[in-house]
């Protein structure tokens, strides 16, 4: 049974249905419908990697191996959690009068778009259609980031989509860089661009274009996975967005792009069989985390505290994986996992407080907002504790699976370095959130409508964590342990 | 199959990317922006001559032939008919305002070319097609990037990201002499109409919202 196509293709159906049909609710029901269709069809998959290890489609122009199947199965969670926000969301917004019909339909227009972008990063085999996707990610999402037409955020778009294409570029040349290392200088024929094909043919690649390919490509996806010092788009654009944007584009898009990197990194480590790939990412992991650390001690603005804490979060998958022992980057792909479950919970939570208080600013929401949003703020409260790395949440699994196995490869400065970012991100985290939760309000706010909506999909995802935190049933371990064989250069 | 230094082709392809270098520090220079959209039109246009040589003399190729018509309409005529009509639908003023003045830009453009010629060094031996054509494409990458910055203009932003791609494909040819598969290159042909629309847009959200282009002006988000 073919399952590659239809999971492309069954997010664009919604895209095409939403643009036809003017119902709000139904805009809202085909886009869960799609998502939850794709995340089975992904299930599925899961299943078929397993057991084959690799499915390919349309003579191999699709492809999955443990790796892509593992990325679905986040992309498609995400978008269905999303889904379910938005439609309650959306519907508050327009009572308020903040966005227009229009633009709410733009929206459920754009979102499939936008998954079925990551979906085919992911899926694809050749590197250059892996490259188009990402940009059409990229420029899906620049809209849903100017939604709301304020000041604010046509500034945050107008950031976005000229770093974002300009990162692009330069990934664009490293990715040409990388066919032109594929071509043999004696015969005429031209090589696959095919990602299965240049592994296989990795040693005889032309060493030095691989390499300044590579730092293109860094500097290139880099700057779409957030990265710093490339990360300067990211804050603004992800508290500037919709909240159910902001998710998608803190939980998932931010892997996706690095999911792209990740597969240039093994290419020049196949390819170069040196540490060079893995150092650079380690140090830029380590860079980020650094950087993210001060920006949330000091934040003032709710949705940047959160934006500021993804950047922690991929800094560490990243240096995890420049780490590259087999338990560090089994590390690196529970974190990508758990964060993808984590943060668009506190985005959602973000969004309701925004609704309710008219404002990010955290000096103005807080004090005591657990007494005007409880339900919100009891989920929020369990999101931050799980974002912050405590138990019994999963990514304090994944962050001490992390850590010994750095301390265990006996990198005792890096693992110090990533101990205190930690450290100052947890203590960062608790303590803003905590300011504005607890005590009493000093102006008396009245509670609407949005105390309660959104505690559905919020519920949804928390649910998935805490379940998963305890429980990892075999064949996900299984595809997990394939997935980091697979960064960690064994086929 | 390669061509040697001397073939006429191979020097009229090297004489065409240096034609397109030169135009780019025209632009560099440029201060009112519908010469600048011309520029850019002219600079497509001998892209696509290149394409062309390539696929007449080379490879007769008939996916070559595709992607330089591809390249003829939308770089040379849609896109160029687009921002121009942008320019006089939003009635902007014409200068493009630059941080730096001409003459400083143009000596650190003449730094970025060396910059450019240094790295594509090591390189020369993989190019198939004419001389240095690897050095103007990164040349072209770096003045992209500077020209970028320079401008306060969100069109002169637009049109600057859209050289840097002209730069893209110039090291595509030069280094295969096909360019990419033509999936690729389809798919990135439609990536760049979209994106120039998507820009588009914002800049006419820009204009609307703030009465003015200057994205200077897009300076409240910090921290």
């Amino acid at each position: 049974m073919n399952l590659l196509t239809p999971i492309l293709i069954l997010p664009l159906l919604a895209a095409l249905l939403c643009l036809l049909v003017p119902s709000r609710r139904f805009m809202s029901v085909a886009n869960a419908f799609a998502f939850g269709l794709v995340l089975a069809l992904g299930t599925q998959l899961l299943r078929e990697v397993v057991a084959n290890k690799v499915v390919t489609e349309c003579g191999e122009f699709f492809r999955a191996d443990a790796l892509s199947a593992w990325m679905v199965l986040l992309i498609s969670v995400v978008s269905l959690g999303t889904s379910f926000y938005a439609g309650q969301y959306f519907q508050r917004d327009l009572a308020a009068g903040t966005v227009t019909p229009a633009r709410v339909k733009e929206f459920f227009v754009l979102t499939p778009i936008f998954t079925a972008g990551m979906l085919l990063v992911v899926l694809a085999n050749n590197l250059g259609v892996m490259w188009f996707a990402l940009e059409a990610t990229a420029l899906s999402s620049v809209l849903l980031v100017a939604l709301y037409n304020r000041r604010t955020s046509l500034e945050a778009a107008w950031k976005y989509v000229i770093l974002g294409s300009l990162g692009l570029a330069l990934a664009l040349f490293g990715t040409v860089f990388t066919y032109a290392a594929a071509i043999d200088r004696s015969s005429s024929t031209l090589p696959s661009f095919n990602w299965s094909h240049l592994m296989s043919s990795s040693a005889q690649l032309n060493r030095g274009m691989i390499k300044l390919a590579f730092v293109f490509v860094l500097v290139g996806y880099g700057t779409k996975a957030g990265l710093a010092p490339m990360h300067t788009w990211l804050p603004d654009a992800h508290s500037e967005a919709p909240s159910p944007t902001s998710a998608m584009l803190s939980g998932v898009s931010l892997k996706v792009a690095l999911y792209a990197l990740l597969r240039f990194h093994i290419l020049t480590t196949a390819c170069l069989g040196s540490p060079f790939s893995r150092t650079v990412l380690l140090v830029f992991g380590l860079g980020s985390m650094c950087l993210a650390a001060p920006f949330i001690l000091v934040q003032t603005n709710l949705k940047r505290l959160l934006a500021y804490s993804s950047l922690e979060h991929i800094g560490l998958i990243c240096a995890a994986i420049g780490l590259n022992s087999p338990v560090t980057i089994f590390g690196a792909l529970l974190h990508m996992g758990y964060h993808a479950l984590t943060k668009p919970v506190l985005f959602f939570a973000a969004g309701n407080i925004h609704q309710t208080c008219h404002t990010l600013q955290m000096r103005s929401i807080g004090p005591g907002l657990a007494s005007v949003l409880p339900l919100t703020v009891v989920c929020m409260g369990l999101a931050g504790v799980a974002a912050t790395g405590l138990p019994p949440f999963g990514l304090f699994l994944s962050e001490m699976t992390v850590l010994s196995g750095s301390f265990a490869a006996g990198h005792i400065a890096v693992s110090a370095l990533l101990i205190l970012a930690l450290l100052a991100c947890f203590y960062g985290i608790l303590y803003q959130l905590t300011r504005i939760f607890l005590g009493t309000p000093r102006t008396p706010r009245t509670t609407n409508t949005a105390s309660l909506g959104g505690v559905p999909a919020m519920g949804f995802m928390l649910g998935t964590l805490l379940l998963f935190s305890v429980w990892l049933p075999n064949p996900l371990l299984d595809l997990m342990h394939r997935a980091a064989a697979i960064i960690g250069g064994d086929q | 199959m390669n061509f040697t230094a001397s073939d006429l082709p191979a020097q009229w392809i090297t004489l065409l990317a240096a034609g397109m270098l030169v135009i780019q520090l025209l632009m560099v220079v440029q201060r009112m922006l519908l010469t600048s959209i011309r520029l850019f039109a002219l600079q497509s246009l001998m892209l696509v001559a290149i394409a062309a040589i390539i696929a007449y003399f080379h490879n007769n190729a008939a996916d070559v032939y595709l992607v330089a018509g591809l390249t003829l309409v939308g770089k040379v005529f849609f896109l160029p008919w687009l921002l121009n009509r942008l320019v006089r639908r939003i009635r902007i003023d014409q200068e493009i305002a630059p941080l730096l003045n001409s003459t400083s830009s143009m000596v650190l453009c003449g730094a970025l070319t060396l910059l450019g010629y240094i790295v594509a060094r090591p390189f020369t031996s993989l190019e198939r097609l004419g001389n240095n054509t690897l050095a103007v494409a990164i040349t072209l990458l770096l003045t992209g990037f500077f020209l970028m910055f320079n401008r306060r203009k969100a069109i002169s932003q637009v049109l600057a990201l859209l050289t840097v791609e002209n730069g893209v494909m110039l090291a595509a040819v030069a280094l295969t002499s096909y360019g990419m598969p033509l999936v690729v290159e389809l798919g990135i042909f439609f990536d760049v109409m979209v994106a120039v629309m998507v820009l588009g847009i914002l800049v006419y959200r820009i204009r609307e919202t703030f009465a003015s282009m200057d994205v200077s002006k897009l300076s409240q988000l910090k921290g």
